[in-house]
């Protein structure tokens, strides 16, 4: 900010300076002091106001900050004769900025352009204003006009930028993009271009309008020598040959860049795909998602003729062969994984079968099956295979494995590698008996183990050998869990990935397998402690965070939740709020090409579907917490204007193309996305699918959960509204009289039951059908609480309409009124009576119920109370009259009785909640070891576990070295027993506390009742 | 098996593996984004088969008369990558970027005084330790300045350790974790 010094409005610089100089220190109430000083004497100069403007924004006082800036602005328009520099206009624009008013620095840059119509500086000014604003057609007149001005070669390419993104943004391609080419054309030929970015642009714009020949002649020409990475300069070539058709040329260049980089694999595939004469890898569908390309290469049925194939095919290998004799680098792949894709096509033609493929494989493991990488490498040709050539790939392998010889660790890279393709690649775990798949487990415990030694020099922060050996015995016994059900398992696994963590704290794959076992096992603050420990920050959350936060939302850890949400948000609104200036930094390098992509950047994640959730989650997360004082209740549902925010935004989805960008590779097998556990479905003899997740799939479930989610505030302030004595009265906070709540209220619920597979009249059939059980079948764990919350604005709607006509009831209570409380307790009891308070239970039982209570449940009670104001007397009595007088006793009375009813359920809930907070901790701790220390047994979970047993009391200390024997030492399981415990004790006794406090609310309103 | 390319964007998307360990930051997104405005060819990324991305380089040219040089703000590869080489191919391209498109005198870079194996693998490409400078990291641990002289640097001037460690003010510009 010092640099902003200088002459402003005629007012000394050394006045000024000490203005800035209180503000970059952050002593903003000396900053005013002297500002309020200067003001005495420069009371009109806008440059003093705007820094007072700017003072008073950071004091946190917006709106006077606001109501200067207006003034300054005033002064400024009002007086001809002022001289309008690019300082005062620059300060005010910052606080303009922050006050979230772009539109007025731009008024303000506008009328000064307007007024000095020869500043370039100003100009410059008004350009960045269209910038933040995303106004790319001003922007690009700006430019023009600049580039009129100053000749200069950047501002015409401000403008070709501005005009690259309204193409992007779908507008009149054709015609901009020629007027793009046509600048440029004009300009080269008088004073040429002289930034290698500007070539790049200019090239751009002739590919996009597919004059691929004229592309080329540039970046043959003078023009092309700016560009100065050879490598860069031919890959582009290649591509724009091949996009010609001329396939001769464009695989000669690729031929070109391979023997300079052999091991250039992506190089590979361009030069066989033009060999093959396909095009299809550059077409635009193969970028379509940028952020989740294709793991497999993507080729066409080649057109060619047997013969022309045969050739093609042939010399491909020649030139491949070639590469490999010419290479002295040991560790180059390419070469050898060109060979297996040259098989792989040659298979696809049905020039060959599967026996060549895997041979191909097989070479490529002797070469290289000792690297980590190996397995991904060949994944794409696995899949080729059909599951029984699979299982003989795998016996090949084994075989070649066991012909090779050569160092321990190279040994033990390859059996990992074995079993990683036996276990996780393949995909046919289910296959296996448990016996075999225990069998696996042990060995490989035992191999890690026993190859501690190896890693006896390394670093601590260095990976160690046979890390993954863990992570893979951690799969396959998730996977014996999920098959036996037996929790022992589960725990076993959650063992193993501690021994782990104990010896070397930084493995963060094991970290991410924990976090979603102590997540299934209901420890979750367990597995929110592993999750900090990954550091997940900036953009890092939006790729990262699915892995935590949907099962965060459905516990009761509310703070930790909200943490999680504030942080997450507080990144993306930055980043929105900074990234045009970022945009406009590259302008101002010339870097054209990043300007385009960060605009398209900050689109993508604007259109994050992680970012929808998240914004309509914090406010559900708000409701829920208030939901106990109808009053504090309403108050956040008036910040959020009442639900209609997210109704818009509900409304607007669908027109909307969402991003996905979480990573989920990161995920293990059996959790591949946020809404799918397989552990919670019946193991039925299948395994898990390699499928990549398709995100049109993705796209209709979540605009579902979306829709579902943004209409719930909105419902949640109808129902209130409906059942308000005061509702014919009721004012809408915008000022308009809304008599239609009850019409709108119907209107949600339309869209409510059509959201569960219904149209509304046969949704209130179904809850209809709920009294005498005919319509239990409808409801399952996955649409259990979207049910319960439709019967509760259901209820609602009908306590204020007249339109659904009831059953008689045998009590005061309206019919649904009563089904909805016995299905409430229906379905609370039915766990809690159920299930045994046992430390291993299964937890999605449990996270149901509370998910129940803290959702549908807490909504009720708020129409209650809500039911319960309409009949306490405001200050305006009315005459009542008879009629009124019964029906308020009717609801006085199924208030009362709903409340009871209530009030048993959860004290149900409390006894149970206590039983599980009744066993001493370390009652709890052996039951969880107790699978694992059945002695003498030769199967069920716990062999590994003994295989870490033996192996500490057996250590050799000089073998694998002082750290490693100091972590084994320190290793104790019944610490980690004693976490685990703790972390689901901790999440029940929140939920313990919330059941408290809703009990304690419901005898207020019992209170209350009694005393209307 | 690389493709070495600009990093761009998207990638951040996509870096969750690499940076998921635990020596490698996660900066603000201006950082990443001045970096990609100004420096776009000392940011690359490598990607292996499947698309999947196996570790990046991203660094800076500055400096004024002798001191113009390059500069590795972070390198880094994923576990799955480790033991290929991948750094010192992403390091070299660097260097040549620094060498002869910029033509800079040297390329430096910091490093914690305990990373123990990347001090090692940075002495293997030719880096010597130029300089410590005291609590350097969060005004805890100390950074060691390592720097490897390029060719315009005829008489290998740049590369003469300093005998004294410095303190952070000393620094005579801002420098990023390396």
């Amino acid at each position: 900010m010092a640099s902003k010094l200088g002459l402003a409005g005629g007012i000394p610089e050394r006045r000024v300076r000490v203005i800035w100089d209180a503000i970059d220190s952050r002593q903003y109430k000396n900053a005013f002091k002297h500002v309020t000083t200067l003001l005495t004497k420069h009371p009109n100069s806008p440059y003093a106001l705007a820094l007072k403007a700017l003072v008073l924004e950071r004091m946190g006082k917006p709106k006077e900050a606001l109501s200067v800036c207006l003034k300054a602005k005033e002064v400024l328009y009002a007086n001809d004769s002022l001289l309008m520099d690019d300082l005062t206009l620059s300060t005010l624009q910052i606080v303009f900025q922050r006050l979230d008013h772009l539109d007025l620095a731009t008024n303000c840059y506008e009328h000064a352009c307007s007024k000095f119509p020869n500043s370039l500086e100003l100009m410059m000014g008004l350009f960045n204003c269209y910038v933040r604003e995303y106004s790319f057609v001003k922007q690009q007149q700006t430019a023009i006009k600049m580039y009129k001005l100053a000749g200069e070669e950047r501002f015409l390419l401000w403008a070709v930028c501005s005009i690259q993104l309204q193409v992007v943004h779908g507008n009149g391609a054709e015609k901009l993009l020629l007027l793009a080419e046509g600048l440029l054309k004009k300009h080269i030929t008088s004073h040429s271009l002289h930034e290698p970015e500007a070539v790049m642009a200019y090239i751009s714009i002739l590919e996009k309008q597919s004059k691929f020949g004229d592309a080329l002649e540039v970046l043959a020409g003078k023009l092309g020598s700016l560009l100065t990475i050879e490598v860069d300069k031919l890959r582009i070539q290649g591509r724009l040959l091949a996009r010609a058709g001329d396939y001769v040329a464009a695989t000669d260049i690729f031929k070109k860049i391979l023997v300079s980089s052999p091991d250039d694999w992506e190089c590979f595939l361009n030069y066989l795909a033009c060999l093959m004469e396909d095009g299809s890898i550059w077409c635009e569908e193969a970028v379509n998602d940028p952020v989740h390309p294709p793991k497999f290469v993507q080729c066409k049925v080649s057109h060619l003729t047997d013969e022309q194939f045969d050739s093609q095919i042939s010399n491909a290998s020649d030139f491949i062969q070639k590469l490999q004799d010419d290479t002295t680098n040991n560790s180059m792949r390419c070469p050898y994984l060109a060979n297996i894709e040259i098989e792989r096509r040659k298979l696809l033609r049905g020039k060959s079968n599967d026996e060549s493929l895997m041979d191909a494989i097989v070479k490529y493991f002797c070469r290289f099956g000792d690297l980590a990488c190996f397995t991904s490498d060949v994944e794409m040709f696995v899949e080729v295979l059909t599951d029984d050539k699979k299982t003989e790939l795998l016996k090949d392998l084994m075989k070649s494995s066991d012909a090779l010889s050569t160092t321990p660790s190279k040994t033990l890279g390859r059996c990992i590698t074995l079993f990683k393709i036996q276990h996780l690649l393949l995909g046919n775990m289910f296959k296996y008996s448990a016996n075999e798949l225990e069998g696996s487990c042990v060995q490989m415990s035992d191999m890690y183990c026993k190859n501690l030694p190896l890693s006896k020099g390394l670093d601590p922060q260095e990976s160690m050998h046979g890390e993954e050996l863990l992570s893979i015995t951690c799969n396959v016994l998730v996977q014996l869990f999920w098959r036996t059900k037996n929790v022992g398992y589960m725990v076993e696994a959650i063992m193993v990935l501690e021994f782990g963590l104990a010896i070397r704290r930084y493995v963060s794959q094991y970290k991410i397998l924990l976090l979603h076992l102590y997540s299934h096992f209901g420890a979750l603050s367990v597995a929110y402690e592993w999750y900090k420990s990954l550091d997940v920050k900036n953009i890092l959350m939006e790729s990262v965070l699915h892995n935590i936060l949907p099962q965060m939302l459905v516990s009761p850890l509310w703070t930790e939740s909200n943490n999680l949400l504030k942080d997450y948000l507080k990144f993306m609104d930055d980043h929105f709020r900074e990234s045009a200036d970022l945009t406009f930094l590259a302008y101002r390098h010339s870097i054209y090409s990043k300007v385009i992509e960060f605009v398209q950047f900050k689109e993508r994640l604007q259109q994050s579907s992680q970012y929808f959730v998240a914004r309509v989650d914090t406010s559900i997360l708000q409701l829920k917490q208030n939901a106990n004082n109808i009053d504090e209740e309403e108050g956040v549902l008036e910040s959020m204007k009442c639900g209609v925010h997210f109704l818009d935004l509900s409304n607007k989805i669908e027109s909307k193309s969402i991003s996905f960008n979480e990573d989920l590779q990161l995920r293990p097998w059996w959790t591949p996305t946020s809404d799918k556990n397989y552990l919670l479905e019946q193991f039925e003899g299948t395994s898990y699918c390699h499928r990549e997740v398709s995100i049109k799939e993705r796209e209709t479930s979540f605009q579902r959960e979306i829709e579902k989610k943004s209409i719930l505030p909105r419902m949640i302030y109808l129902s209130i509204q409906c059942v308000s004595s005061s509702i014919k009265e009721h004012v809408e906070v915008n000022g308009s009289v809304s008599p239609k709540i009850s019409s709108e209220m119907k209107l949600l619920l339309d869209r409510y039951a059509k959201l569960l597979g219904f149209s509304l009249s046969d949704a209130i059939e179904v809850v209809m059908g709920f009294s005498s059980s005919e319509s239990t079948s409808v409801v399952s764990c996955s649409n259990l609480i979207d049910w319960l919350n439709f019967i509760v604005f259901l209820n609602a709607w009908s306590l204020s309409s007249h339109e659904l006509v009831q059953p008689e009831s045998n009590s005061s209570k309206p019919h649904i009124w009563n089904i909805l409380d016995s299905l409430l307790e229906k379905y609370i009891l039915e766990v809690v009576k159920s299930m045994e308070p046992d430390i291993c239970s299964p937890w999605n039982d449990v996270q149901l119920v509370m998910q129940i209570v803290t959702e549908p449940l807490a909504w009720h009670v708020l129409v209650i109370m809500s039911c319960l104001r309409s009949l306490q007397p405001s200050g305006k009595k009315k005459k009542k009259s008879g009629s009124v007088d019964q029906s308020t006793s009717n609801l006085a009375h199924a208030i009362q009785d709903s409340v009871q009813h209530l009030s048993n359920v959860l004290e149900e809930v409390r006894r149970w909640l206590r039983e599980w907070n009744k066993r001493p901790e370390d009652e709890n701790v052996d039951s969880i070891l107790a699978p694992l220390r059945k002695n003498g047994q030769n199967d069920g979970p716990g062999q590994v576990y003994r295989i870490f047993e033996t192996y500490i009391s057996t250590i050799n200390e000089a073998e694998v070295g002082d750290r490693i024997a100091q972590s084994l030492k320190c290793w104790s399981p019944a610490e980690v027993a004693r976490k685990m415990v703790n972390g689901k004790v901790k999440v029940l006794a929140e939920f313990s506390t919330m059941c408290d406090s809703k009990i304690k609310l419901l005898q207020s309103i019992e209170q209350q009742i009694a005393q209307t | 098996m690389t493709t070495i390319r600009r990093f761009c964007c998207n990638d951040l998307l996509r870096f969750a593996s690499v940076n998921l360990d635990h020596l490698t930051e996660t900066f603000n997104m201006s950082f990443y984004m001045t970096y990609l405005a100004r420096w776009p060819d000392y940011f690359h990324v490598a990607e292996g088969p499947g698309n999947r991305i196996m570790g990046y380089i991203m660094g800076k040219v500055e400096g004024q008369g002798e001191s113009w040089h390059g500069h590795v703000t972070a390198v880094t590869v994923a576990p799955e990558y480790r033991r290929q080489q991948l750094a010192k191919k992403l390091m070299n391209l660097l260097e040549d970027i620094s060498d002869n498109i910029d033509k800079a005198y040297f390329v430096d870079l910091f490093v914690r005084a305990s990373n123990a194996p990347a001090i090692k693998m940075y002495e293997k490409l030719g880096y010597v330790i130029y300089r410590r400078v005291l609590r350097y990291y969060s005004g805890e641990e100390d950074g060691l300045d390592m720097r490897k002289a390029l060719s315009r640097d005829v008489e290998k001037k740049s590369i003469i350790p300093l005998k004294r460690p410095i303190t952070p003010d000393e620094l005579e510009k801002v420098c990023w974790k390396g």
